[in-house]
């Protein structure tokens, strides 16, 4: 029998290798062709090739390695992590192909590394691999934005590494918490409730939500992403969230209150993109929209429902790396993305402009689009739990999606009724419609086809789902109704589109209480505290000095004999003694 | 095919009204052929994902709008507020 590889292993160990490689072409051919080895790997193991599934290979069975009283898992495969695994080595691709020509080949290292324990995470079976692969994800954005070399985007990365050290203690606490109660480091589903004996289950998902920027502990998502560089940004859309959906899957199923929080991050994300002035922000918070799809999915915990989860997780990183990646080719080349600079790009940006829209087709969940067949299953897994209000939040939010992914960024960008870009952006473009690089065009051409593959072809997702599915997405119902919304929401748009003009503001978000405590707790420290440290400073000098005068008296040296001081100890050490009995 | 031009408007518009007029009638036909299989009794009311595709969005916009009254500041806020400290 082969032995098996970890494809995650693979891929971040052979991204170390980037840098050393001295041919630019050779560099590049490696660079696209990393994901695609890692993809070799899971296609063989699905095939059957280590191994007979299911039971999953045999041959994985030497990953396992003692540690401390325990032996961990550290390949565990299924249907769903496998699934997770697929998305992330064909995105990852895709990806590889758009940043092709960064500047800084440690990018593409931290890239590699991301996209390695991520796959790391999704294969782990106990809970210490899960946490050491989350640890080194959480590692590898704030390089990405520190290559970026720009001061914002260091302080992002930053900002960055302290969420998510945060979300990384909590669930380290709780994995403790949960080891010493229960003695097992599966990592598996786990008893939730409120109360002191789930705190271990409590603090693991306070972790992991964090780390799905669910409403409140969304705010690091749009404030991060937002900064990284075009080829860097596209990356981070992908992974980090996906994981935490993944492992609030895997060990969360079903808890009522990600329900709530996950409708709650769906439709607060919604009303944060009508204010936004940035379009990598405003596209920011449609990740968080989505993943509250995807959490509420969880949430109501069905085995449609965490179908629907999955199938949504799997669609969006393809959609969502394409939207992110067509408002990058913007950022490269005009060099902003606010709203109020930009507008009528469409002459020069023809297809960069027309993938975006198959993106944004997607995101909404149109017919024939991917989203269709991902987002409607969890909100028929909500129609039948018969919860009307999570319904009603769902479709609204689907509203907000189509709203602003669907017409109000491309029209703020591309259209704005200009036949021109405004004069500073037409002097940063070329006399053509092919102003965005080729490699770029490539990347988002792929996307684009997978996108338009799964909505017409839902049956090969489906049939890699967790659970069987018996869903049909394409129903007179189901496609009428959700055409009718979209058309009706382009009216409200159309009615109300002045609103949705861009201005340079900025938008708070409830990060607006970390930072603000937090910048005045270093003034605090800064101006007060420093100024009293140092008036206490001076008052204790003066009160040496004024010993040390004492003690400087002529008379009392003369007296000072090596004999005095022993007489004076001894003394001393008398009293203790008498005092120390009568004490005790 | 490298020609500059500009984005197809008329037809955008010629197409969008056809869809437009084109779904309120189905949803009336649709729905009185019984048709449609909803889950709540009130998506069965005559043209409601119209309503609600129209409404809602007009709603979230000014929702958002009004919080914008509070939450929308200055692009270098936190600069200002905080200086080089963050």
């Amino acid at each position: 029998m082969n032995s098996w590889v970890h494809p995650g292993l693979v891929i971040c160990i052979g991204g170390f290798l980037i840098p050393f490689i001295p041919w630019r072409r050779v560099k590049q051919a490696y660079f696209i062709a990393l994901p695609l080895a890692g993809l070799a790997i899971m296609v063989s193991t699905s095939m059957g090739l280590f191994g007979a599934i299911p039971p999953w290979p045999a041959a994985l069975h030497k990953w396992n390695i003692p540690f401390l009283h325990y032996t961990l898992d550290i390949v565990r495969i299924n249907k769903l992590s496998i699934l997770f695994g697929y998305v992330y080595v064909i995105a990852a691709f895709c990806m590889n192909i758009y940043a092709l020509r960064a500047k800084n080949d440690w990018e593409h290292v931290a890239a590699m590394i991301y996209v390695g324990s991520a796959l790391g995470a999704v294969f782990a079976g106990d809970l210490f691999t899960l946490f050491f692969c989350l640890e080194i994800m959480s590692w590898a954005p704030f390089f990405i934005l520190l290559f970026r070399g720009t001061k914002k985007a260091s302080r992002a990365a930053i900002r960055y590494i302290l969420w998510h050290h945060f979300s990384g203690v909590c669930i380290l606490a709780g994995i403790l918490i949960h080891v010493h109660q229960t003695g097992s480091i599966e990592f598996a589903h786990m008893p939730w409730g409120w109360g002191g004996n789930y705190l271990g289950s409590n603090l693991m998902l306070l972790g992991f939500v964090v780390n799905a920027a669910t409403v409140p502990f969304h705010s690091w998502l749009a404030d991060t992403y937002s900064e990284a560089s075009p080829g860097g940004s596209i990356y981070m859309t992908a992974f980090t969230t996906k994981t935490a959906v993944f492992c609030l899957i895997t060990t969360f199923a079903g808890v009522p209150l990600l329900l709530w929080m996950g409708v709650i991050s769906a439709m607060f994300a919604v009303f944060m993109a009508v204010l936004e002035n940035d379009g990598r922000r405003l596209l920011s918070y449609h990740i968080i929209s989505q993943v509250g799809y995807m959490v509420a999915g969880v949430g109501i915990g069905t085995e449609m429902a965490i179908n629907g989860a999955v199938a949504h997780a799997f669609c969006h990183i393809i959609y969502k790396a394409l939207l992110y990646m067509g408002v990058g080719c913007v950022l490269l080349i005009v060099g902003t993305t606010k709203f109020d600079r930009l507008g009528g790009l469409y002459k020069y940006m023809p297809l960069s402009f027309w993938m975006t829209m198959i993106g944004a087709f997607s995101i909404s969940g149109f017919p024939l689009f991917s989203g269709f067949v991902s987002k409607t299953m969890t909100i028929e897994a909500s129609e039948l739990a018969h919860l009307p209000i999570v319904y009603l939040l769902l479709e609204g939010a689907s509203i907000g999606t189509f709203l602003h992914t669907g017409l109000k960024l491309p029209w703020n960008v591309w259209l704005q009724g200009m036949d021109e870009p405004p004069a500073e952006i037409r002097a940063k473009l070329n006399d053509s419609a092919f102003n965005t690089p080729v490699h770029m065009l490539i990347a988002m051409g792929i996307l684009s086809l997978l996108c338009l593959f799964l909505g017409l072809y839902p049956s090969v997702l489906y049939e890699l789902l967790p659970y069987p599915v018996e869903f049909v997405p394409y129903t007179v119902t189901r496609v009428f109704s959700i055409t009718q919304l979209f058309i009706f929401s382009f009216l409200g748009f159309w009615l109300l589109r002045k609103w949705l003009r861009g201005h340079p503001t900025y938008v708070l978000d409830t990060d607006w209480l970390v930072r603000i405590t937090g910048g005045l707790f270093i003034k605090f420290c800064k101006v007060p505290l420093i100024a009293f440290g140092s008036y206490l400073d001076k008052q204790i000098v003066t009160i040496t000095d004024t010993f040390i005068v004492n003690i400087r008296n002529p008379s009392i040296e003369a007296r000072l004999t090596p004999m005095a001081i022993g007489f004076g100890v001894l003394v001393s050490l008398l009293l203790l003694s008498v005092f120390l009995f009568f004490k005790m | 095919m490298n020609k500059l031009r500009t984005y197809p408007r008329s037809l955008f518009w010629k197409l969008y009204y056809a869809c437009l007029v084109v779904s309120l009638i189905l949803d009336f036909f649709w729905l009185y052929t019984h048709v449609f299989h909803y889950h709540f009794a009130f998506q069965y009311l005559p043209q409601f994902f119209a309503l609600l595709g129209l409404f809602g969005c007009m709603l979230l916009i000014l929702i958002a709008k009004g919080m914008g009254v509070i939450i929308v500041v200055d692009e270098d806020y936190y600069e200002k507020k905080i200086g080089r400290s963050n």
